[in-house]
């Protein structure tokens, strides 16, 4: 018995579920395209690609960009709705003591149950945006730019895990049926530079921006996005900052969310 | 506690279990109260390897707090419990590997998953795998009767709630566990599916060598499944024992029972205070097709007057008598008895 099966079981659980329920499946395949459009029309409606490059400061394709930032805003995302978000659902539907009878801690079984589901998600991704990145940058750059993509929302997500792990504790105590994610995340993204460049941010919202692992994860995907052929010097740098944001959140929420299961336990909050 | 001298040939020790909740309440826009019940006021008790146990007790007795604290979901305030001798506090995580649980028939599952696909998930989280998770999933759903039903492979959104029990019960017997733990298996259920899931769990239990601990407010179902129970009112244990020993506190007792309907003003709440008030004896009323049953524990020699008096009051408060019965003791007398709870 072991965490491979626990990964397994969500995996299945993802596997299951799309079988049974292909509009959920085919609402997954059109979102990041519904996301994208969203983001390219208002775009469209409030400036052009040249002023676009010139607040940027860069030379940059928007298409490129903007499909970099949404497939991270979106992975992002998920990660936080998936760990904290599963909390409530399986609340609703009368699953989580049974989740919770499974002999591991809480924030593990939520956590590395979800992981499969955020690894397919990603992938489908991937492959969705594939034929607009390589159209745009050409067959070698196209592959290069997706594995960069691909490695920022994997490595990204590990960081995450941990934050959203401490969503999960605190959904867990208060007991609450409304949605804190729900705000949460356009906040997190916005003070992560998700859809306008972080350093553009006045001071003390750079601040916070520093402190989020998203900043790195979007830099990241920037990174594969804005150069022409990704920089491997800024990239290498990139993952060891995450590898490094990776370790302090974990072990900040491995101490905190015990304490916020105990407390959840204490007051019948399951 | 010493654990062997305590735990050889014990399923479940309880020992001064108490369990309060912090609720809060809003006042106004910002304002909230702060209001304390409690549940559990330091319930002892002992459940035998191999029995089938009840914990028998109207709502709000206490019954679900303690399967949640056995099953290691919520934490107790103060005193000690033991599953198969591991503390469900400090050795959580071995007590959920020799529990089996189901804590509500109605729902725990996943909506868009047929029963099998549930139970495969639920295998592996609790660490199951490969060939032998498949075959004992088979072996689970044939003993609860959803293969023969042809069910199996149905998504669960379209399970009556006969067949969500019987799924319920699969899950907790997919580890095959030495312990299982079902809150209410019956609650909800029309005659017949809970018939089934008593005969059931009672093939389960002696077949199989389980023990059984199972919460229910029925007093019925607890006299027929069960080896032993423990009546539990407000937070209380008020007795522990076997069936029939139990019936014994009230052998020197008859019941008298009698289904009425009602005029529309007159509550059922009022005639059983009135009659407690009129005749001094412990009563109890239920709910029937268009009326009630009330039920009179008396003495055999007061059961004339007694009679009389009921008939009297009900006659003065413009019910229709349908049937006057008068029986042997029963659980339901023994429960009303010791706790003199009403059932309304």
């Amino acid at each position: 018995m072991g965490l491979k099966t626990l990964f397994k079981a969500g995996l299945m659980l993802d596997l299951y579920f799309f079988k049974n329920n292909r509009a959920a499946f085919i609402s997954m395949l059109l979102w990041p395209y519904l996301v994208l459009s969203l983001i390219l029309g208002m775009g469209t409606i409030f400036g052009n690609p040249e002023s676009f490059k010139a607040k940027v400061g860069m030379e940059v394709d928007p298409i490129v960009y903007f499909v970099a930032s949404t497939f991270v805003a979106l992975s992002s995302i998920d990660v936080m709705w998936g760990v904290g978000g599963q909390i409530l659902s399986q609340r609703w539907i009368g699953t989580l003591p049974y989740t919770l009878l499974a002999p591991y801690r809480t924030s593990v079984t939520l956590v590395v149950s979800y992981v499969p589901r955020y690894l397919l998600s990603i992938s489908i991704n991937i492959l969705e945006f594939a034929p607009l990145i390589v159209i745009v940058s050409g067959a070698y750059q196209g592959v290069l730019k997706l594995g960069v993509l691909f490695l920022a929302a994997t490595i990204g997500m590990f960081p995450l895990l941990g934050f959203s792990a401490l969503f999960a504790s605190l959904l867990l105590t208060i007991r609450e049926e409304s949605n804190i994610l729900g705000w949460l995340n356009p906040i997190i993204l916005l003070f992560s530079g998700a859809f306008y460049p972080a350093y553009l941010l006045p001071y003390w919202a750079r601040l916070i921006s520093q402190a989020l692992p998203t900043t790195y994860t979007i830099e990241l995907a920037r990174t594969a996005a804005l150069l022409s052929s990704p920089d491997l010097a800024h990239v290498t740098f990139l993952i060891g900052l995450l590898a490094g944001i990776t370790v302090v959140y974990n072990f900040v929420a491995y101490l905190v969310i015990g304490a916020g299961e105990r407390k959840a336990m204490r007051e019948g909050a399951i | 506690m010493s654990k062997d001298r305590v735990f050889r040939g014990r399923a479940i020790v309880v020992r001064d279990l108490m369990k309060t909740y912090v609720t809060y309440l809003r006042k106004g826009l910002f304002g909230r109260e702060r209001k304390e019940v409690v549940a559990l006021r330091g319930i002892s008790f002992d459940v035998l390897s191999g029995e089938v146990f009840g914990l028998l007790g109207p709502n709000g007795a206490g019954k679900t707090t303690t399967v949640k604290i056995l099953s290691t979901l919520l934490l107790p305030d103060k005193g000690e419990a033991r599953v198969l001798g591991f503390d469900v506090v400090k050795e959580a995580n071995k007590v959920r590997k020799v529990i089996g649980v189901s804590l509500s028939v109605e729902k725990g599952f996943f909506w868009k998953l047929t029963g099998r696909e549930n139970l495969i998930y639920f295998g592996m989280l609790y660490g199951m795998n490969g060939p032998s998770l498949k075959k004992r999933v088979n072996e689970v759903l044939n003993l609860v009767g959803l293969e023969s039903l042809g069910v199996s492979d149905k998504l669960y959104e379209e399970y009556s709630l006969g067949m969500k029990a019987r799924l319920s019960i699969a899950r907790a017997l997919l580890t095959d566990p030495e312990l299982l733990i079902l809150d209410e298996p019956t609650l909800g259920l029309d005659p017949p599916s809970a018939r089934t899931l008593r005969e059931l769990l009672v093939r389960i239990a002696h077949e199989k060598g389980k023990t059984v601990l199972v919460t229910t407010h029925n007093m019925f179902e607890a006299e027929i499944v069960c080896d032993r129970v423990a009546i539990i009112n407000e937070g209380r244990i008020v007795a522990v024992d076997k069936v029939e020993s139990l019936k014994q506190k009230v052998a020197d007792r008859i019941s008298l029972e009698i289904s009425a309907k009602l005029p529309a003003d007159v509550s059922a709440k009022f005639l059983v205070s009135l009659i407690r008030e009129k005749t001094g004896m412990p009563s109890e009323a239920f709910a029937e097709d268009e009326g009630f049953r009330i039920k009179v524990v008396t003495p055999p020699s007061e059961s004339r007057d007694v009679t009389s008096a009921v008939l009297k009051l009900l006659h003065e408060n413009r019910c229709s008598i349908r049937r006057v019965e008068v029986k042997e003791p029963t659980l339901e007398d023994v429960f009303i008895q010791l706790t003199g709870r009403t059932g309304f």
